[in-house]
Parts: C-alpha cells; sequence; structure tokens
C-alpha cells in the first residue's frame, strides 16, 4: 500500500480563527480514512483542502502526487465528491443533473449517457430519471448526489457526512454503496459524526478536536487502547462514588462520573459483572465499550456548540 | 485568471434550465421594454414631433433596444447569479469539478450576454413592426455586435455588485440608484444637448451613454469619428469591469 494523501503540519486559518491546526496524516490508497470530531472541529475544512476548494493556510499537502492547490484541475478531475449540504441543481432533472456534470469532467456526451445508466442503476433511481429535484426524498436526493460524485470514475471520493438526516433503511443503502465502491479499489474519504457510521466503513481514523488531531489508529484498537473492552454504567447518586470506586476499582482500568452516572471502563469485564451482580445495584448497564466512548472521552462530555 | 473553455460548460448548464424559464423571461423582457417603446413613442413622440427630420420613434427605438440588453444582462449577473450561488450552492459544486471559480464566473457573464441579446433581438423584432429598421444588413450585424459588448459589460458590473451582496435587497441600490437613473443620463429617451458641460462629460463616461450613441449611428446609417471614442469608453470600462468582477467574485467563493 501506498500513501495517496499525505498531510504535513497542514494548517488553515480565517481570520483570526484556526480552524485546522497543523495537523499531518497519510491516507493509503484504497482504505477508508475517516475524520471524526465534534461541530467545529475542522473535519470539513481538512477535506476541502484535500479536494482543492480551498487554499492551505500553511504546511503541505500531497494528493495524488501533486500539491493541493485551489487551481490544480488535475487532483479535481480525480474527486469525486458527495458534500455535506444537498448541492443538487434543482432547475435540472435526475439525468440532467448527470448529464451537465459530466460535461464538466469533459466526458463525452455518449460515453455520459451510458455512465448515467449505469449510475441510475447502482443507486436504484432508474424509475426517478426524470423527475425534478424536489420530486425526491431525502435518501434519493443523497443517493444521486452519490451517483453525480462518480460520475468521472474517481480515484478517491471525499464524502462528508454523507447520511446526514436519514433513516435507517437509507442509511444502510449508501453505506453499502460506500463499501462497494472499497471493493473496486477506490479510497473513500469520510468525515462522519457517527460512531457506527465510522465503525461500519472505516479502516482507520482519526479523531478531530479544535483543529487538532487527538488520536488515530483502527476502531477497535482505539477502543481497546482509550477505554478497554466493556463499559459498565451505575445511575447513582454522586455521594456513593467513593465507596462504590473502592469496591470497583480493582477489577477496572478506569472510572468517570459524568452527571447521573459513574463510569467504569475495563478489560476484561468477568470479575466487575460477577461484583456487580454482588452488589445487586439497580441502575446498572453492562456493555460492550463502542467507538462513542472513546469520543466522549477523548473530545469532552460537554455540548460544543 | 484561470480560465478556460470550461466557460461553454457553465454556459450549456445555464441553456439546459432556461428551457423552463423560456416563457417567463421572453415576456419579461419584451414587455417593460415595449412599455416603454409606446408610452414614450406614441405619448411623447406626439408632443415633440420630428427628430432630425424623422418621428421620435426613430430616436428612441436605438436607445431602448440597447438599455434593454444592458438591464436583461444586469438581472441575469444580478439576481441570477446570487440564486446560484447563495439559494442553489451551485457554485461550491463547480468548483469541486475542474470549472475553475473563474470559469463559472465567466460563464454566467456569458450566459448574462446570451440573455442580453435575446432581448435585443426581441425589441428589433418589434421596432420592425414599428417600422423602424437598421439602415443595412451589416449595420444589422454591427448592432449584434455592440450588444455583445453591452451585455459583457453589465454582466461584468453586475457580477461585482453581486460579489459584495449580502442579501437580495442590496440589489435596489443598484438597480434603482444607478440602473434606472442611467437611463436619463445616456440619452436614452432624449438628446444630452441641453445638459450643462460638467453633466455631459460626466455622462460620457457612463457605460450606456456610448453604446446608445453607437446603436444610433447603427439605425441612422450617420457615422462619426466620435464613434470610436465611444467604442473605447466601451471596451476599457468592460476590461476592467471582467476582471474586477471575475476577482471579487473568486473571493467571495473561495475561502
Amino acid at each position: 500500500m501506498k500513501a495517496i494523501i499525505t498531510a504535513k503540519a497542514l494548517s488553515k486559518k480565517y481570520g483570526r480563527l484556526t480552524a485546522v491546526d497543523g495537523i499531518s496524516f497519510e491516507i493509503q490508497e484504497g482504505e477508508c480514512f475517516g475524520f471524526l470530531g465534534p461541530n467545529g472541529a475542522g473535519k470539513t475544512t481538512t477535506i476541502k483542502m484535500i479536494h482543492c476548494v480551498s487554499p492551505l493556510s500553511s504546511g503541505t499537502l500531497i494528493v495524488n502526487g501533486l500539491p493541493a492547490h485551489i487551481d490544480n484541475r488535475a487532483i479535481k478531475k480525480e474527486t469525486g465528491v458527495i458534500p455535506q449540504e444537498i448541492t443538487l441543481d434543482i432547475d435540472l432533472t435526475v439525468y440532467e443533473n448527470l448529464m451537465v456534470f459530466a460535461r464538466f469532467f469533459d466526458i463525452p456526451r455518449r460515453e455520459a449517457k451510458k455512465r448515467i445508466a449505469d449510475l441510475l442503476k447502482f443507486v436504484e433511481l432508474e424509475a426517478k430519471r426524470n423527475s425534478k429535484i424536489d420530486q425526491l426524498s431525502t435518501g434519493m436526493k443523497r443517493r444521486l448526489l452519490i451517483a453525480r460524485a462518480l460520475i468521472n470514475r474517481p480515484k478517491f471520493i471525499i464524502a462528508d457526512e454523507p447520511t446526514t438526516g436519514l433513516d435507517p433503511q437509507a442509511r444502510h443503502l449508501i453505506w453499502q454503496r460506500l463499501r462497494q465502491l472499497k471493493a473496486q479499489g477506490v479510497t473513500l474519504i469520510l468525515t462522519t459524526q457517527y460512531m457506527e457510521e465510522a465503525q461500519q466503513l472505516c479502516d482507520r481514523i482519526v479523531i478531530m478536536h479544535q483543529g487538532k488531531i487527538l488520536t488515530e489508529g483502527t476502531p477497535s484498537r482505539l477502543i481497546e487502547d482509550e477505554i478497554g473492552r466493556e463499559v459498565a454504567e451505575i445511575r447513582i447518586s454522586q455521594d456513593q462514588d467513593e465507596k462504590l470506586i473502592a469496591q470497583l476499582s480493582e477489577m477496572a482500568c478506569g472510572h468517570e462520573r459524568v452527571g447521573d452516572t459513574l463510569y467504569f471502563y475495563c478489560r476484561d469485564g468477568q470479575n466487575l459483572r460477577r461484583k456487580l451482580i454482588e452488589l445487586d445495584l439497580s441502575n446498572t448497564v453492562h456493555r460492550p465499550a463502542t467507538l462513542e466512548d472513546v469520543f466522549l472521552k477523548l473530545t469532552g462530555r460537554s455540548l460544543i456548540e | 485568471m484561470n480560465l478556460s473553455y470550461r466557460i461553454y460548460y457553465v454556459f450549456f448548464r445555464n441553456l439546459v434550465s432556461y428551457k423552463r424559464f423560456v416563457v417567463p423571461t421572453f415576456i419579461a423582457s419584451l414587455f417593460q421594454p415595449l412599455f416603454y417603446l409606446i408610452t414614450f413613442g406614441i405619448g411623447m413622440g406626439a408632443y415633440v414631433g420630428l427628430f432630425g427630420g424623422k418621428p421620435y420613434l426613430n430616436f428612441l427605438v436605438p436607445g431602448v433596444l440597447i438599455s434593454a440588453v444592458s438591464l436583461s444582462s444586469s438581472y441575469e449577473c444580478l439576481f441570477g447569479t446570487f440564486v446560484k450561488m447563495i439559494h442553489e450552492k451551485l457554485y461550491d459544486s463547480l468548483i469541486a469539478t475542474p470549472v475553475s471559480a473563474e470559469d463559472a464566473v465567466a460563464g454566467d457573464i456569458a450566459w448574462a450576454v446570451f440573455r442580453g441579446m435575446i432581448s435585443g433581438t426581441l425589441m428589433m423584432v418589434v421596432a420592425m413592426f414599428m417600422g423602424v429598421f437598421p439602415v443595412s444588413l451589416p449595420s444589422a450585424l454591427l448592432l449584434f455586435v455592440l450588444m455583445a459588448f453591452v451585455g459583457v459589460l453589465f454582466g461584468s458590473l453586475a457580477m461585482i455588485v453581486t460579489s459584495l451582496a449580502p442579501n437580495f435587497d442590496f440589489f435596489n441600490y443598484y438597480t434603482e440608484l444607478i440602473l434606472t437613473p442611467m437611463l436619463f443620463f445616456s440619452g436614452v429617451f432624449f438628446p444630452l444637448d441641453h445638459f450643462p458641460s460638467w453633466m455631459k462629460t460626466f455622462a460620457k463616461f457612463l457605460p450606456l451613454t456610448p453604446a446608445v450613441a453607437i446603436s444610433r449611428a447603427v439605425f441612422s446609417g450617420v457615422y462619426s469619428s466620435g464613434l470610436i471614442f465611444d467604442f473605447l469608453v466601451i471596451f476599457f470600462l468592460e476590461v476592467i469591469a471582467f476582471y474586477v468582477g471575475i476577482k471579487s467574485m473568486k473571493k467571495r467563493l473561495i475561502k
């Protein structure tokens, strides 16, 4: 595997605001790489620099062997973008949206027609070929955005929160399609706030917060390293903390009090589970650790607005 | 300036979408100038009598025609572009493809030229029905070239305004305080001979005045050497407006 995207000390400033603060990462050819983080973490800004619609403030960013730059048409030619917002052309039909976009990439008309037929099949929108955009559901619009991103047969696809606002059926269909693309060798770059999405799709992720990368690794590795295997959530008043921590801390590898809940993290749940049964606590949830635990632990639990 | 042949693709996009708007835009760009022609031409014409040996309508048509071109091109790059940029996010999609920001903006200006020329052509047809013709076929062709220049000029000027506009209301300053008054300073409805000399000088450098002068020459067949100066004014204003319009839009589009 070779790196297809390399960023070194990459920064982006908007006036006095630092949106991306000296991050470095490498994305390998053919993998699915995820940027996770709360709102305003700098995910979207980072990928905008990758697909050359936002200039860098400092650092280096090499995409497919070329320096990322706002006027780098060669990079844009190889990139498919699934934007966060639905930016379909509402003056045009489904078919016209794809045809007009194909022309932007210099795809000849006859070739474009073939590709559009294939893509509409791929995203299951054949029946909507001549519909106007406002006649589509949100899920259909998102699928059309995927088809549009694929019209130039891109080497890498950038998906910025591709399933925001979708019902579970639509979301799973989009995950299916993205996995299919990955199987065909396309490099996927994803931003998301949904931990399940990251676990479903990503080979490797970084967690971003306030413009910086906090950690990097495979989802399972990160869970293992940061949290452990299992989590016990005990809803109990705070004055009991000291007693419980004394009783349970030797079985857990960490604990945390958040609001009405005391969390215990552990690698081996057996003993903890037995002890919990022994203590007979009423409001207890015992479950496997997830990426969400990692995310909350690293980026904090307070609201980010 | 990162311009390329991809301007055409942006023009093509507008053409594809246009078929849904053809009827309303035809009606709008036909009737507004038509009202000017009818009310001024017939109403005023009755009072002013002959102008240089010809009916007032012959004076009026060249000016109204060229101002129809200028208004159509302006509106396209004001409201049309603003909707595409802010409401439809079309420019965001465009600049993620090999189409550059410059291509996208120039493509919209090219589209505004086309829209302006449609308006101008419709006006010409109406004028012919009213018995007013360009003097010859070559002069009619010259008129089309002039329309194209006027379209680029006013499309580009409108782009500068759009690049600064926070919302739709902002356009009122430009349309009400600049575009509409300009009609009265540019010799569309009456000659500027009786303006004090400082007003004449001011009017001479307004973008519409030289265009109206050339248009009138094309209709009357009376060419003078002053028209070269008029053409140069249009040309220089146009180069500057095109450059500033594109740069200013790019600044807004790319953050």
